[in-house]
């Protein structure tokens, strides 16, 4: 599928630091094995790419790139471990095509530069797959940009 | 037993210049230095070859010289300081000493004290050593105002203002702190003129260490001048002098209690004692830097370890540790590790210690009022550079928000959004300092120092070069200076 990327993303990408063709590439891959979440009640698609030292997110409808955005951060896996059952209702706006799940919204443990913290994240309950959303992608930006800054 | 390297130093009867060895048995590590005269000494510098091995791994700095040097070199490192072309590192803090008068009788003191007041310099003597500073150290100029006790001035915010007028660009006062506890016009008089920041002198949380060193009880002063600085908006520094019979088993507790007060209080610098000046000639108390460390570790229940230490950006990797944390909850969550390896630093060494100085020691609202100097300091290009409380979530009302349709019911938001409104206001700066005395003495370790003592004849120099003395209680530089 070949993606409309206007220029106000084309910025967005230079911002974060991603190629066009790697935005590019990760819409591919999701598009041919299912491996994205796609919202219940729209054509939204987010989709996943990890290089060593980043993970990048495209969300993007069947026309095109609505929204980029990436984190240094590695995540761990679940706080706490398994997937144990809630007492509210954590089923989100989004499903995940491969396994034709709900995602969970549950907390995950991200870790960078030695500090290890829970953080909110969209979870497949089957082939425990994580994403994490713009808004808590950049709340990480900054927790990031703080870490680096402490070293320097 | 492994030599580490051949070094210079200094005899510690005669101050003569003299070589010896840094080496390794059962693991620890050890000065040996022979003086043709006064025979073999040997001294511990740290009890763990493998940590000490390991700051320097994690220790890289570039540095660049003084803007322009004082003193030509006739007799060769530590005799012709001034700076003399030899010495290899800018200024970070300039020490200008405003009286040799005190009010406290210390047991241990690396400074002279008297009590006669016609011996302090006048206007004109701190006027020119103030401008030594602006023509030898890059901008921009940050300075420390110590003595004696620099509160014995009445015209301390005479000085203060004049520094300030002449240019320099962050003053701190070191001080005991009794004087500002008592007298708060005077405190206003000293925060009108400008100062940045208070370094206490802060032993411990209880009189009995108090009064084993000065006897007094002075918990209740340094409280007060804590809670005076907070409603002024200066930052304040603990400094604890450290010894092993004396505070060493207290430096858990006061790093719990600098913890409770932050942000007023921004850092606990602690001082392993070193014996120049008014010294007891024994050295059974000595602490070395691991020392230390291993105290904190175990008083602070391992929540911040030995190896949160990395080697301070100073000039050498055994001049100290430091360790900056987050508070949390009480609790502690330090960001530093020597396990991420050494330190990159994009500038030299002296720019980044001021950057720290005047960046995260001083008052946060100080900071809030973005005065032009600091400021532009501070956020000179990347966002790196930026004070922590500069660093914002970007403005997201131009970008498509998918955030819109979730979440539903919240998660936890708290674990790394908590951790940056943290790191806007409560960390703590825990910094350790060895300084170097007649028995660990290498030289180029001086020759790298950016700690230097403004004299009133204009010279600057090195810290403890300054301060050193023979074990017969002979200065190198004090006296004569």
């Amino acid at each position: 599928m070949d993606i409309k990327i206007t220029e106000e993303l084309d910025n967005l990408l230079k911002d974060n630091g991603i190629k066009k063709e790697e935005i590019q590439e990760i819409i591919d891959n999701a598009e041919s094995n299912g491996s994205k979440l796609e919202a219940i009640d729209g054509d939204l698609c987010i989709a996943k790419g990890c290089t060593d030292n980043l993970t990048m997110y495209a969300v993007y409808s069947p026309s095109e790139l609505v929204d980029v955005y990436a984190h240094k951060m590695s995540i761990l896996g679940l706080t706490g471990g398994e997937l144990h059952d809630v007492e509210y209702d954590d089923s989100s706006d989004w499903k995940c095509v491969k396994c034709d799940e709900i995602a969970l919204e549950r907390n995950v443990d991200m870790t960078y530069m030695g500090v290890t913290r829970p953080g909110p994240g969209l979870v497949c309950p089957k082939c425990n797959e994580f994403y994490v959303s713009d808004g808590v992608a950049k709340t990480l930006k900054t927790a990031e940009s703080i870490l680096e800054e402490k070293r320097a | 037993m492994e030599t580490i390297k051949n070094i210079t130093s200094l005899c510690p009867e005669c101050l003569a210049k003299i070589e010896g060895s840094k080496y390794v048995e059962d693991g620890k590590v050890y000065i040996m230095k022979k003086c043709p005269d006064h025979g073999v000494f040997i001294t511990l510098v740290s009890n763990d070859a493998d940590h000490y091995n390991l700051m320097e791994e994690c220790f890289d700095v570039d540095r660049a010289g003084a803007k322009s040097s004082l003193t030509d070199v006739e007799r060769g490192c530590p005799f012709d300081c001034g700076l003399c072309p030899s010495h290899k590192q800018d200024t970070c803090l300039a020490v200008v000493e405003v009286t040799d008068r005190c009010n406290m009788k210390c047991t241990y003191c690396f400074a002279n004290s008297s009590m006669d007041d016609s011996l302090d310099p006048d206007m004109d003597t701190i006027r020119k050593m103030f401008e030594t500073v602006k023509k030898c150290q890059n901008d921009p100029t940050c300075i420390q105002i110590s003595g004696g006790e620099p509160t014995l001035r009445n015209d301390l915010p005479e000085i203060i203002k004049m520094g300030k007028d002449i240019g320099i660009d962050h003053i701190e006062l070191n001080t005991n702190g009794i004087r500002i506890s008592k007298d708060q016009d005077y405190f206003d008089k000293i925060t009108s003129a400008g100062i940045d920041a208070v370094y206490l002198g802060f032993d411990g949380v209880s009189d009995d260490i108090y009064k084993q060193r000065t006897g007094r009880e002075l918990l209740e002063v340094k409280k007060e001048v804590i809670k005076r600085c907070e409603r002024a908006g200066i930052g304040v520094v603990l400094v604890p002098l450290v010894a092993k019979d004396y505070n060493l088993h207290e430096v858990g507790k006061i790093i719990d209690f600098a913890a409770e007060r932050v942000p007023a209080v921004r850092g606990v610098h602690f001082q392993p004692v070193f014996y120049s000046g008014r010294s007891p000639s024994e050295r059974e108390n000595k602490v070395t830097i691991l020392d230390l460390l291993e105290a904190i570790e175990e008083q602070t229940d391992g929540q911040l370890k030995v190896s949160n230490f990395t080697p301070s950006l100073m000039p050498h990797a055994h001049c100290g540790a430091t360790c900056l944390t987050l508070i949390d909850n009480g609790g502690f969550l330090p960001l530093t590790n020597v396990s991420l390896g050494a330190v990159k630093s994009a500038s030299d060494v002296a720019s980044k210690t001021k950057k720290s100085i005047m960046g995260r020691w001083k008052g946060l609202e100080k900071e809030k009022e973005s005065k032009p100097s600091c400021g532009d300091l501070l956020v000179k290009s990347s966002c790196c550079e930026k004070p922590l409380s500069d660093i914002t979530v970007k403005g997201s009302c131009c970008e498509k928000p998918v955030t819109d349709v979730l979440p539903k019911s919240k998660p936890d938001m708290s674990g790394w959004a908590d951790f940056i409104e943290m790191s806007k206001n409560n960390y703590l700066t825990i910094s350790t300092m060895a300084f170097q005395d007649v028995w660990s003495y290498e030289q180029d370790r001086a020759e790298n120092c950016c700690i230097h003592v403004v004299t009133r004849d204009g010279r600057f120099i090195p810290f403890c070069n300054y301060n050193m003395t023979s074990c017969n209680g002979d200065f190198l530089y004090r006296d004569a200076a």
